[in-house]
């Protein structure tokens, strides 16, 4: 007799914590083994821990299920196929890269789960908004996309690479791979005619590639001035080979493995000299107070790298916590058009020393950016025009010194320090 | 099926179909012949690519597009493929895997404004709308070619196939045309791979050239033939749902890499202990309960 109440009691205590704990569903879609994958993890997960602590959602505590993509295409659809179909997610936050957000993209339109990409920045994704809002309407993205990040490279390449370092002419080195193709693609149409640099040549390298050695040789034949480089995977293995060869141009672009903390012990202490385009916040970006926060709280419950969120850790922490004010407001998930309308209004602003710094909103349908001319709706809000008065600037360039220290050499309203030539290379 | 399961076992089931399909595809021509191609995903991605192409670039619609696409597999790939059937064992394997990486290459640069370059294509028109359409069309492919292949194996071409695989020479010295019955066996691999790529590239609404010419999709292929047992019909679908089943039984306990270790494991146990595959092992089992002793281990 004791032994069945024990186990009905038991049964229904694990019943009352199982629905007290499953209310609300967030799934995670991306690499659990990348930093990337994890920045966005820890992020959300940071985010639903304090919501709960705080009372939760709609009186209901938000659990998170995850699925792994391991950066590959296939297993992203399987992934998304199984939050929505095995897990039954009500939201799921992304933390994919380029190919994989492609991949799962169908099933999204298919399922009509509320999705916030916080990695992936293609501008065709946008376009898919704006050529069909009401079946993309679960869909943001909390980065600025690409195209607003190669906008105001460009604005970089004139005023710094171009104005202040007098080069003429770039060799562009991109791996093969979605987000490689984006960028080389606006760097190509736009470094030329906008900051009048040439392209001298486009080198499309394996993202398996070991040996840099004879990819660099093409390069300095090509005579270019510099090098542009485009890499998202194994980026510590292009830098720390530049660096130990002593390549005798100057190497800037996007590096995504020097957006860490960890960057500099992946490169053995060789990775001084390399710049990366970045959205923000990243390495060596000074943070307002609540980011801060965000930080310290972060890095007293992981210890495993990455040490400090990526940028996407910070759009997980704060988008996350919108997508569930916008529920609150909509009354839940399930209503899409009512989530996505609530979703729009969503906006924080966090100052630093009493000025705008970092604010998270989204560009509204018909709203037109005045620099590109075109709109970017349910992506995030960014400024491109010097004061940056109306948000953060869509990226910044940062560079790691040949003393490992990191800093922002552009714009220089956010900059803690110089752009400067590697010492081999002056 | 659809009625008693939930719909993410049947999502499940349609990968596990179309991977069966895959196996299959492969095991006409390697698992028979015991010419191992590596280069397989090459022939599954000249038919997921034409009908990617050609109905969202050109707009035909997939009744069109679906057997276009298998007609140029089977011709691209005989263009490509048959000086390959000239050359044996490990070279043989070397010059499929050759292909495989060529297409690879030659998808990002060649026309990028129709392949769509590294990015891929998106936005492939979908055939079915939900789980259980999804499952019935994937089902209804996989039995489809299994009775067909089944049919064929049974015919005296499906007879020779097995003979080269054991003595190609003496095949040979029978007067039979061993090139010729090669060249058909890779048509017929060749058909099976262009069906089942141009299906599914309908039924994933998306491609990416590093998820199609990729090492890592030519072996789950493999695997999946192997541990269900090469050289049958139902071994590669055996295999096929065992691994991909596996896969998501283990992904809410393992969420992260580490299930395929234990992925990798399981198959190398088992075709350790069995290297007929799993329907080896059921045959035993059965051949137990009847109690029969005839050993089905090689």
């Amino acid at each position: 007799m004791k032994l069945r109440l024990g186990l009905i009691a038991g049964l229904s205590a694990g019943l009352l914590a199982t629905t007290a704990l499953a209310d609300i569903k967030v799934g995670f879609i991306g690499s659990l083994s990348s930093d990337t994958g994890l920045s966005t993890l820890r992020g959300a997960q940071i985010a639903i821990d304090e919501l709960n602590d705080a009372g939760g959602v709609m009186g209901q505590q938000v659990s998170m299920v995850t699925a792994d993509t391991g950066e590959d295409v296939i297993e992203g659809v399987k992934a998304f196929e199984y939050l929505a179909e095995s897990a039954e997610v009500d939201f799921i936050i992304s933390g994919s890269i380029d190919d994989v957000s492609l991949g799962w993209m169908p099933r999204m339109q298919e399922y009509q789960i509320p999705t916030l990409d916080t990695w992936t920045s293609y501008i065709g994704i946008i376009d898919m908004v704006i050529e069909d809002p009401e079946v993309m309407a679960p869909y943001f993205m909390n980065i600025a996309s690409d195209e607003a990040l190669a906008t105001l490279y460009i604005n970089f390449g004139a005023e710094v690479l171009k104005a202040k370092m007098g080069f003429e002419s770039v060799v562009i080195l991109a791996e093969d791979t979605a987000f490689g193709q984006a960028i080389t693609g606006l760097v190509t149409d736009a470094l030329a005619p906008v900051a009048g640099i040439d392209v001298a040549d486009v080198i499309v390298y394996d993202i398996g590639t070991v040996d840099f050695a004879p990819i660099f040789s093409k390069a300095q034949n090509s005579g270019a001035d510099f090098i542009y480089q485009v890499s998202s995977v194994n980026s510590q293995v292009i830098s720390s080979q530049y660096v130990k060869l002593q390549v005798p141009m100057a190497m800037t672009g996007v590096n995504v493995s020097a957006l860490g903390m960890e960057y500099w012990e992946d490169t053995g202490g060789a990775g001084g000299g390399i710049s990366t385009l970045s959205p923000v916040p990243s390495v060596g970006f000074p943070l307002d107070p609540v980011s801060q926060g965000f930080v310290d709280t972060y890095q007293s419950k992981y210890d495993t790298r990455p040490m400090i969120p990526h940028f996407n850790g910070f759009n997980a922490y704060h988008g996350l916590k919108q997508a569930m004010a916008a529920a609150e407001a909509a009354g839940g998930f399930s209503d899409v058009a009512a989530w996505n309308a609530e979703m729009l209004k969503q906006d924080l602003i966090l100052e630093k020393d009493g000025q705008l710094w970092l604010r998270y909103g989204f560009w509204q349908h018909g709203e037109v950016e005045e620099v590109t001319g075109r709109t970017y709706p349910q992506n995030a809000r960014f400024d491109l025009t010097s004061p940056y008065e109306d948000a953060q600037p869509s990226m910044v360039v940062i560079q790691w010194k040949e003393d490992g220290t990191v800093g922002v050499v552009y714009p220089f309203e956010y900059a803690s320090t110089e752009f400067e030539l590697p010492s081999w290379v002056k | 099926m659809p009625e008693f399961v939930e719909r993410g076992t049947l999502r499940t089931m349609i990968q596990a179909c179309y991977l069966a399909i895959f196996a299959m595809s492969w095991d006409v021509l390697s698992g028979r012949t015991g010419y191992i191609s590596f280069g397989h995903p090459f022939l599954i991605g000249i038919g997921a690519y034409s009908t990617a192409i050609l109905s969202k670039k050109f707009g035909v619609p997939p009744e069109y597009s679906i057997p276009l696409a298998i007609v140029i597999t089977m011709f691209g790939g005989l263009v490509v493929l048959l000086p390959a059937l000239r050359i044996k064992g490990s070279y043989f394997a070397l010059v499929t895997l050759a292909f495989m990486e060529l297409m690879y290459q030659l998808v990002q640069v060649i026309r990028p404004d129709l392949t769509g370059g590294t990015r891929g294509i998106t936005g492939i028109k979908s055939l079915t709308r939900g789980a259980e359409a999804g499952y019935e069309l994937a089902v209804t492919l996989m039995l489809g070619v299994a009775l067909g292949l089944w049919l064929l194996m049974r015919t005296r071409f499906g007879t020779a196939l097995w003979a080269i695989g054991m003595d190609e020479d003496s095949v040979r010295g029978s007067g039979l045309s061993t090139t010729r019955l090669k060249t058909m066996a890779f048509l017929v691999s060749a058909l099976v791979a262009g069906l089942g790529g141009a299906y599914y590239a309908h039924y994933t609404g998306s491609l990416a050239p590093r998820a199609l010419f990729d090492i890592d999709f030519l072996f789950t292929i493999i695997v999946a033939a192997l541990i269900g047992g090469a050289g049958t019909i139902i071994g590669p679908m055996f295999g096929a749902f065992f691994l991909i089943f596996l896969l998501e039984w283990l992904r809410p306990i393992l969420p992260g890499a580490e299930r395929y270790f234990v992925y990798g494991g399981v198959a190398l146990i088992l075709y350790m202990y069995q290297p007929k595959g799993l329907v080896a092992i059921a045959q035993s089992l059965r051949d137990r309960v009847r109690g029969d002793n005839y050993d089905h281990r090689a």
